[in-house]
């Protein structure tokens, strides 16, 4: 088969190939996706605002008297600030839900969830030499990763858990749902959950806009876009992966034109890499590897 | 301005429970629940030398509040004027006022599940009106007035009859409910009704001990993790990638 000569590994790519694959784009997210992450974003750093405005008691408080005072006054009075808080957060549970019934074939599925968020041997052994890396005490090569890195997988499993958290709780707070000592706990869960999605977005953030290896990530939330020599480079795995659906997409295509005659010359050709065929670009990256 | 509070004369007050019914029609009080009610004390005593007196038990403004302090979301504050009040449209009804308040003035309405409790009828004072409770007392027993002013009731019964604070060694916030009776029939109401030291509920306890620090550790964390990749990418230089 003539996927066998798709890399297992990465290897290092001549300029040329290279100069080739960062011409070449993928479809890294879907445009739902791209707008839902910036609606997200938005709504983050808006409930983020307000919220840190409505814990007022000094014995939970965090925020410094002026910026409570400021708020409370930007937005004529303290209920009026809570009122923007629960619109907002109550339109983004309406927006996750429209979500979940569309997207929910595509993206909430056992099997994606477990690509999205599932760590293996690999992952952890990333993440040590990712780490290290950034510190500046390795130069070791970081193992493949797929359409997500470890590190991502990591925040998306705090996301995942800590969301259904947020609202859940945000939802029994503003409706005063199941009783006194319930709201009580659901209001300590709320900050619980919004605190650790905050230290991870802390790195999500930094990661994403600031760090230049992980520039085209960035982009690619907006085009939606990533080239293939960032893919091939970060995320080897799903690159991988994509260039065995390329193959077989072509090996249908091919045995669909041909007549039922030329089988024959089909083997031939799946046998004999150097032939051109469409395609052969990655048939050169595939004989400089291991 | 205006130091509003009341004194309760316990040698008028028969126990009727006037002021209790007037409050409810008032501010249509669920059933089971109450502003203000009068309280029986035990009766103590030998026969035929028994004793009982009646507590008025409500709201008492105090001076240095418990309740408003354990509000997380400031729905409970005091004003200038020293009525302590809930704002409805704050409050979530997390009940941590309720644990925090020594003389069990509030009460979570499973109406509106949020807190309720007496406000000295503030929406009655602003036009020009005395509380229902006192309106109502058959015996006057309750008055209501402003501590500051020196010409009126309070001052007299407060500086200088003796009405005095339901107060102990444990809990001193400085109340503004007053009781004016005997040294005994006192001592017999601070026995059975001792304020409560304020309470604060378990989740609150979680937050401000443990999730609190562990929070900021983990912000803090992540925050310097960044940081030091930061700047490290400002002191190395960013390579020109290739991508």
């Amino acid at each position: 088969m003539s996927a066998d000569l798709i890399p297992t590994l990465p290897a290092a790519l001549t300029a040329e190939q290279a100069g080739a694959m960062a011409q070449r784009l993928v479809k890294k997210h879907h445009v739902a996706i791209v707008l839902l992450h910036w609606f997200n974003a938005l709504v983050w750093l808006m409930e983020l605002a307000t919220g840190a405005a409505l814990i007022v008691s000094p014995q939970y408080r965090f925020m410094p008297q002026w910026y409570l005072t400021m708020l409370e006054e930007a937005f004529g009075t303290r209920a009026n600030l809570l009122r923007f808080h629960l619109a907002v957060g109550l339109t983004w549970i309406c927006v996750f839900a429209v979500y979940a019934i569309f997207g929910f074939r595509n993206y909430l599925h056992l099997e994606v969830l477990k690509k999205e968020i599932g760590l293996d041997q690999e992952d952890f052994r990333w993440l040590k030499i990712r780490t290290l890396h950034l510190l500046g005490r390795s130069q070791d090569p970081l193992p493949g990763q797929g359409a997500y890195n470890a590190g991502q997988k990591l925040f998306a499993f705090l996301v995942y858990t800590a969301v259904p958290v947020i609202m859940i709780t945000g939802l029994i707070m503003t409706f005063h749902l199941l009783g006194a000592s319930l709201v009580a706990w659901a209001m300590v869960l709320h900050f619980l959950a919004v605190g650790m999605v905050v230290s991870g977005l802390m790195i999500h953030v930094y990661m994403g806009a600031v760090f230049p290896e992980e520039r085209p990530a960035f982009y690619s939330m907006i085009t939606g876009m990533v080239n293939e020599l960032y893919a091939y480079r970060h995320h080897f795995k799903w690159w991988r992966e994509l260039k065995m659906q390329q193959r077989a997409w072509e090996q249908q295509l091919e045995s669909e034109s041909h007549a039922e005659e030329d089988a024959s010359r089909n083997d031939t050709l799946a046998s004999a890499p150097d032939s051109p065929r469409p395609g052969s670009d990655e048939l050169e990256v595939a004989k400089g590897t291991p | 301005m205006a130091r509003y509070a009341m004194v309760i004369d316990k040698q008028r007050c028969v126990g009727c429970q006037s002021c209790t019914v007037a409050c409810k029609s008032e501010w249509d009080v669920p059933n089971g629940f109450a502003r203000t009610r009068v309280k029986r004390t035990a009766i103590v005593g030998e026969f035929p030398d028994l004793h009982s007196t009646f507590y008025v038990a409500q709201c008492n403004h105090c001076d240095r509040p418990s309740c408003v302090p354990a509000c997380p979301t400031g729905a409970t504050f005091q004003e200038k004027n020293g009525i302590v009040k809930v704002n409805r449209e704050l409050c979530i009804g997390c009940g941590a006022c309720v644990a925090a308040c020594p003389y069990g003035a509030r009460y979570v309405s499973p109406a509106t599940h949020t807190v309720d409790k007496c406000d000295f009828c503030s929406s009655r004072l602003e036009q020009g009106f005395e509380p229902a409770c006192v309106n109502t007392c058959p015996a006057s027993a309750k008055i209501f007035g402003d501590l500051e002013d020196v010409a009126g009731p309070l001052f007299d019964l407060v500086y200088r009859s003796g009405a005095r604070r339901l107060e102990s060694r444990d809990v001193a916030i400085g109340p503004n409910v007053f009781y004016l009776g005997k040294s005994d029939e006192m001592a017999l109401q601070a026995a059975s009704f001792p304020p409560q030291p304020p309470r604060t509920i378990a989740p609150g306890k979680v937050w401000s001990m443990v999730l609190n620090k562990f929070v900021y550790l983990a912000v803090g964390a992540t925050f310097l993790g960044q940081a030091v990749a930061f700047f490290r990418q400002l002191a190395v230089g960013e390579k020109q990638f290739d991508e």
